[in-house]
């Protein structure tokens, strides 16, 4: 799992400002909310897979976050059609493809930087009204993007510990270790964002 | 760069962990050595405002560091012992600027300084990988490098090789003896601060020993090994 996805490239996506790609990806997400009628979200759908294939890159480095998908697609598919039926399963699947592959194309394709700079310029009218502070908002987003794989990484080191010790894994053995050390280490992340200046000071607030 | 310690006590999560220390520093390379909860890391977090003192006063240049935080974090640089703690954006190049514009840097700069830092250690074509992952020597680098580009005037080191093999281990060495900026580095392996320029020994909160490197090593490993 890699969700810090941004692969360096010189293609048309990756050129295109973050900002614009950032509003074209959540009006698309609107509009897909929005509409039930199959062809268009099949055409939605296909176009998203158009775009992942316009990043450049190689299929083979997207096959765990394509078995990913595929899971929660499929669970999700499963648990509609046996709830709403059939036509409101296809439509569901169709609407995460459509949702996601043009999100993995953005994130494939855009820095971590550019998106948050993109952002926290979005949000900087709410700060202008003293609502939030973007920067803030602008951070916690790069954290996750930047601890979801360690704490992946946690889990499955979890898991062959338990197993070595002959512990059957369950979610209830794995998570409460694993929330125990996750927050154990944001304890350590937090002091270490301190110590390297932030938040910055009013004069300053980066440019 | 002088830093000094007048009757510092201090605690961490309610738990005492100094007591009464009291020193003046002004060596370029400076060595702490001790057991293990013996309060090195502790004093070392004194030195760049982590951690606050409950009585006396920590002044680095004269800064204090309980009123003039901010102004020492911009002076002394912090590098943890686990690189995985310190590295906060999910690719390198975006890392090492956010020092920088926390400093205020134009984006720019920022990136400028990041790419100097990395080509200094031969770490260039790192700029645009994920950092989680880097192998653990590359990771503690790119932490180093993160420090430098907010150009400190001490540089803190809290035992920086220890989740190091050898070879990496070597790499991270050679590294703190090209630093241009002081440095005070906790450590357990001794060979790393045996030629520097002072050593102190801390023992359940206190420095029981302060001595060049060859006889506070000694003190070091007939009284506490």
């Amino acid at each position: 799992m890699t969700p810090s996805l941004y692969r360096p490239g010189t293609t048309r996506l990756h050129r295109a400002p973050a900002g614009l790609k950032l509003a074209a990806l959540c009006a698309a997400g609107i509009a897909l909310v929005l509409t039930g009628s199959l062809p268009v979200l099949a055409a939605a759908a296909l176009a998203g897979a158009g775009l992942v294939r316009a990043t450049g890159v190689p299929l083979r480095a997207l096959r765990g976050h394509a078995a990913g998908l595929a899971w929660v697609t499929g669970l999700v598919v499963l648990a509609t059609a046996l709830l709403d039926g059939p036509d409101q399963a296809v439509a569901a699947g169709l609407r995460i493809l459509a949702l996601v592959l043009p999100a993995l194309a953005v994130t494939l394709t855009t820095r971590a930087t550019d998106l948050l700079d993109a952002l926290e310029r979005a949000l900087s009218p709410l700060e202008r009204r003293g609502w939030i502070r973007a920067d803030r908002v602008g951070l916690a987003v790069a954290l996750v993007l930047r601890f979801v794989p360690e704490i992946a990484g946690q889990a499955a080191a979890l898991r062959e510990a338990q197993a070595a010790r002959g512990v059957r894994t369950g979610p209830v053995t794995l998570i409460v270790p694993l929330i125990v050390r996750t927050l154990v280490r944001a304890d350590a992340v937090a002091e270490a964002i301190d110590a390297r200046g932030y938040p910055p000071g009013k004069d300053e607030r980066p440019r | 760069m002088t830093i000094s310690l007048d009757t510092v006590s201090a605690s961490r999560a309610g738990r005492p962990v100094l007591h009464g220390l009291s020193a003046e520093l002004g060596e370029r390379r400076i060595g702490i050595v001790g057991p293990n909860g013996s309060g090195k890391s502790s004093l070392a977090r004194l030195l760049n405002g982590l951690l606050l003192p409950d009585a006396g006063r920590v002044r680095v240049c004269g800064l204090d560091t309980r009123t003039q935080t901010r102004a020492v974090r911009r002076r002394v640089g912090f590098v943890f012992q686990n690189p995985d703690d310190q590295i906060v954006f999910p690719v390198v190049a975006e890392d090492l600027a956010f020092g920088p514009r926390n400093l205020g840097l134009p984006k720019a700069e920022a990136a400028a300084r990041a790419e100097a830092a990395l080509a200094r250690f031969g770490l260039g074509h790192l700029a645009e990988r994920p950092s989680h992952g880097l192998s653990g020597g590359e990771k503690q680098l790119v932490a180093l490098c993160a420090v430098l580009v907010m150009e400190p005037d001490l540089v803190v080191f809290d035992e920086p090789t220890t989740l190091l093999d050898l070879r990496q281990r070597n790499r991270v060495r050679a590294a703190i003896a090209g630093l241009g900026q002081s440095a005070v580095v906790v450590s357990h392996d001794l060979g790393l601060i045996e030629d520097f320029d002072r050593v102190l020994v801390v023992d359940e909160g206190r420095i029981v020993a302060d001595d060049a490197p060859r006889p506070a090593l000694r003190w070091y490993v007939d009284r506490l090994s």
